[in-house]
C-alpha cells in the first residue's frame, strides 16, 4: 500500500508525467493497469460572483492526519495500489489547482470509485476552509 | 466527579475564526465537561457565532469527538464545522 499526502503553500505545480515509477524504472508500478488522476481548479465564479482567487486556510495536523487515514481506508477496500493527494492552503488564483488525487489500480472500476468516495469524504470530513476573494 | 469549573481553549479556523475574528477562544465550562459542554458553552459565551454552531463538531487532539466525550486539561480543542476543501 503506499499514501502520500502532502498539503503546500499556494497552487499545486504542474503535475509529473507520469506516476511514480516502478522499480524497474518503468513510468508504473508493476500491476497497474489503471491511473486515474482528478485535479480541482479554482473556477472564475463563486456563488454567482466573480472572485480573483480562492484562500485556502487548514488545521493541518488534522487535516493531514484525516487525509491519510481516508486514503488507507480505500487503498484497502479497492484493494488499490496506491494514492497520492495534494492540497493547498493560502491563496490559488482562478484557473490554477488546488487539489490534485492520483489513484493507481489494477482495473479502472475500483480506482474510479475510490476517486469518487475519497472526494465525497473529503468535503465532509477533512478541516480545510476556502474564502473567495471578490473580484474588484 | 467533575471540578466545579474549568477554562478551555477552543481552536476556530474558517467562518469561525472570522466571525469572532480570533484564532482561538476561552470557554469557561460549568459542570458539564464533555464535548457537548463546550458547545454550550461557546452558544452561550459567543453569540457572535449564532447561527454558525448548529451542526458544529468538536475536534479533541485531531479526532472527531462525540457529545459525550469528556475534556480534560491538556486537550487540544477546534471547533469544526462545515468544511470546504477539495
Amino acid at each position: 500500500m503506499s499514501v502520500q499526502v502532502t498539503i503546500l503553500d499556494g497552487a499545486l505545480p504542474p503535475p509529473p508525467p507520469s506516476p511514480s515509477p516502478s522499480e524497474t524504472g518503468a513510468s508504473y508500478p508493476d500491476g497497474c493497469g489503471a491511473w486515474v488522476r482528478f485535479e480541482g481548479i479554482v473556477r472564475r465564479i463563486e456563488n454567482e460572483r466573480p472572485i480573483e482567487a480562492l484562500e485556502y486556510e487548514a488545521y493541518e495536523p488534522m487535516a493531514q492526519k484525516t487525509i491519510t487515514r481516508i486514503a488507507e481506508e480505500l487503498v484497502r477496500k479497492h484493494g488499490l495500489i496506491a494514492m497520492t493527494v495534494l492540497h493547498s492552503r493560502g491563496r490559488v488564483a482562478v484557473g490554477e489547482c488546488s487539489f490534485r488525487l492520483d489513484v493507481l489500480s489494477g482495473h479502472r472500476k475500483e480506482a474510479l470509485a475510490a476517486m469518487d468516495e475519497f472526494i465525497d469524504r473529503l468535503k465532509k470530513d477533512v478541516p480545510i476552509w476556502k474564502r473567495a476573494v471578490w473580484s474588484t | 466527579m467533575y471540578p466545579c469549573t474549568m477554562t478551555v481553549k477552543v481552536l476556530l479556523f474558517g467562518p469561525y475564526a472570522a466571525a469572532l475574528g480570533a484564532r482561538e477562544c476561552m470557554v469557561r465550562l460549568g459542570g458539564d465537561h464533555s464535548c457537548a459542554g463546550v458547545l454550550a458553552g461557546l452558544a452561550s459565551e459567543r453569540p457572535e457565532l449564532g447561527r454558525l454552531l448548529p451542526g458544529a463538531r468538536l475536534a479533541i487532539n485531531g479526532e472527531f469527538a462525540a457529545a459525550d466525550r469528556p475534556v480534560t486539561a491538556g486537550d487540544e480543542l477546534a471547533l469544526i464545522g462545515l468544511v470546504s476543501g477539495g
